[in-house]
């Protein structure tokens, strides 16, 4: 392991008198992860919808007594999509070229059908084919959900107000009909000044009865209509920007490139410059070059990871946010960071012994790179085989690994497993590198 | 490769039956060659006939398809190509490959023969380094841990007359001292250096 070392510190001395690489090295991943960051950022964000306002919604609607404000409605259920109105046709138009993601219509007699509380009004809902149709649709169904919830109230008054006019009696009003009602309260009132008898004395009974019942309708009503409600409480955790996957990928992601790209070029570096027939006279042995590239891929893949860290704990700290644990988990961090270099950087002197060169290495290199990172972060709900893939592989380890480091309350289970993959994946692609090197011929 | 003290009658270095293909395409048939102790051979033949690949073999720097190369002495090797580092002086690439070889002090090692091959001791990278001068430095690597056994690819291929005399200075006093030397040349002048002069054509020794 002493030639191992010696090698690693010339790789370090060559790396340091080569300022311009080191920084391409350095920022290129960084300006990546910021990159990846604004994607994922973006999946998050709120997909385009058309609404297409065939019944010309008015400003208010009517229902059951209660008056909804059309716009002010749309602007609170459109918190999960991005509802833009715009005419049958363009909807269209737009739904085939990918510029709204769905169209949602309001049909002829909407409103005529929900201020007649007779038959439930219908929405038209129209997505395009693909991969965010199932998120879209949950959204979709999310916003219908909203807007029930908000008619329900309407139509539960409603119908409570019949039944207090039905207990109590009044004057009430049906599809414009007006009209006068006894009410049980009458009812009983009348029946109480006719003579005893048995047949009266069961109605009485009934109507003592009904009476009782229908003055628990309240809130058996408005129960049966939310047999469980959900209350949103606010708070003041992390944004996405700061969140814990975002800084699991931009770390792994920042390690990722730049342990391949280092590691790959450097092996094929020694062939480049004709050294390794040199070294394989039995001065350094190719299992030996292969962890002398590893090492160097930890050393310098673990040391930009640590200032990443740094300055995340850093800004974490001075926007006082809640949650995580920028600093006390720091060593478990480090031994992430040497682990998920390593492990990638024998994954890129895999890369360098098949490509010989160091030109075609880095290019190869950049080209596994995105692969890489993005099979890891593929859902694995959705392509299953991204999943698997990506297993084989450090970049979904090292995420899982520094997740659960900085974020989980006790991570300790989820950390040793994700060591244990980095361990062997390192182990296994190092020893491809090591047979791979027979080609690194003079 | 096995490694002991030489005795009398036994060569420095031995190839038996060495053959080396690439793929398909054989670059060396089964070879025989030895050297002994105060011996220089020369090799020739035309561009492709096997010479680098023969020296490479008996280097060690290349494993052979078939056969063995049997070592008593410890050989060094001057490739063809400077193989050096290009971003390190020519006093690191001496101390790093002194301390690969197992020099005692490698250090004075990359001074003496810095002073010997009349190479800059400075900061400047070994691959801003003159033809000349990287030729020299690729030979005075050769001879980091005091081998016995030197085998020159085309040392002087690149090297200007005055040069190439300086240089055979340098390595032709090796078999005086008990050593033997093989080199590589295609300068037909050159050849009189030699006590034996083997010629490789496809591969074979003619």
């Amino acid at each position: 392991m002493r030639r191992a070392l010696l090698i690693l510190v010339k790789d370090l001395r060559v790396l340091k008198r080569s300022p311009f690489l080191l920084g391409v090295l350095v920022a290129y991943p960084l300006v990546i992860a910021a990159l990846v960051g604004l994607v994922a950022g973006y999946s998050t964000s709120k997909p385009r919808v058309a609404l297409v306002d065939l019944d010309q919604l008015p400003a208010t609607v009517v229902v059951g007594g209660h008056t909804f404000y059309v716009n002010r409605t749309i602007d609170e259920i459109s918190r999960n999509v991005r509802l833009v109105r715009l005419p049958q046709g363009e909807a269209e138009r737009e739904l085939r070229n990918g510029r709204v993601v769905a169209v949602l219509t309001v049909p002829y007699g909407f409103v005529a059908d929900l201020e007649g509380m007779v038959r439930s009004p219908t929405l038209r809902y129209e997505v395009a084919p693909g991969g965010l149709r199932p998120r879209l649709t949950q959204q979709v169904q999310a916003l219908v959900y909203s807007l029930n919830r908000q008619l329900q109230r309407a139509y539960i008054g409603t119908n409570v107000q019949y039944v207090r006019l039905i207990l109590h009696g009044g004057q009430g009003s049906f599809l414009g009909q007006k009209f006068d009602v006894l009410g049980l309260d009458g009812a009983q009132r009348e029946l109480s000044q006719l003579p005893r008898g048995p047949r009266l004395d069961a109605l009485r009974d009934f109507v003592h009865d009904a009476r009782l019942a229908l003055a628990q309708t309240d809130s058996a009503l408005k129960a049966t209509a939310n047999p469980i409600e959900l209350h949103e409480i606010g708070n003041q955790g992390r944004t996405w920007l700061l969140g814990a996957q975002v800084q699991a990928y931009a770390l792994a992601l920042t390690l990722t490139f730049l342990a391949l790209v280092l590691a790959a070029g450097a092996l094929a570096a020694e062939r480049d410059e004709n050294v390794i027939g040199r070294l394989a006279r039995g001065l350094v042995r190719r299992g030996e070059l292969v962890v002398a590239k590893v090492a160097l891929a930890a050393v310098v893949g673990g040391g930009l990871g640590l200032a990443v860290t740094l300055v995340f704990g850093a800004i974490v700290q001075a926007g006082n946010v809640q949650g995580g644990e920028p600093w006390g988990r720091l060593p478990l961090v480090v031994v992430g960071l040497v682990l998920a270099a390593a492990a990638t950087g024998a994954v890129g002197a895999f890369v360098g012994a098949l490509a010989r060169e160091a030109r075609a290495a880095s290019l190869v290199a950049v080209l596994v790179v995105l692969p890489i990172v993005f099979l890891g972060i593929v859902p694995r709900e959705i392509v299953p085989a991204a999943g698997w893939v990506s297993e084989a592989l450090p970049f979904a380890h090292a995420v899982r690994f520094f997740a659960s480091a900085l974020y989980d309350v006790s991570p300790w289970h989820v950390v040793a497993r994700e060591a244990v993959w980095l361990v062997a994946l390192g182990g296994v692609f190092s020893l491809l590198a090591r047979a791979g090197m027979r080609r690194l011929t003079v | 490769m096995t490694s002991a003290e030489p005795r009398a009658a036994q060569p420095l270095l031995a190839a038996h039956g060495v053959a080396r293909r690439f793929g398909n395409r054989v670059a060396l048939e089964p070879t025989d060659i030895e050297l002994r102790a105060g011996e220089t051979i020369a090799l020739i033949g035309p561009n492709g006939a096997g010479k680098s690949t023969l020296v490479a073999i008996l280097a060690g720097a290349l494993e052979p398809s078939e056969g063995t190369v049997e070592s008593h002495a410890r050989v060094g090797w001057v490739p063809q190509r400077a193989a050096l580092y290009r971003r390190l002086s020519a006093r690191e690439n001496l101390e790093l490959f002194g301390r690969l070889e197992g020099e005692d002090d490698p250090a004075a090692a990359a001074g003496a023969l810095l002073a010997e091959f009349e190479l800059p001791d400075d900061n400047r990278a070994a691959g801003a380094l003159s033809v000349g001068n990287r030729q020299r430095l690729n030979v005075a690597l050769a001879l980091l841990g005091t081998p016995r056994v030197l085998l020159l690819d085309e040392p002087t291929a690149s090297l200007d007359p005055e040069q190439r005399a300086r240089l055979w200075d340098d390595v032709l006093s090796l078999p005086g001292r008990g050593g033997a030397v093989c080199f590589v040349t295609q300068h037909d002048d050159e050849l009189d250096r030699a006590d034996r002069v083997l010629e490789l054509r496809d591969g074979r020794l003619v």
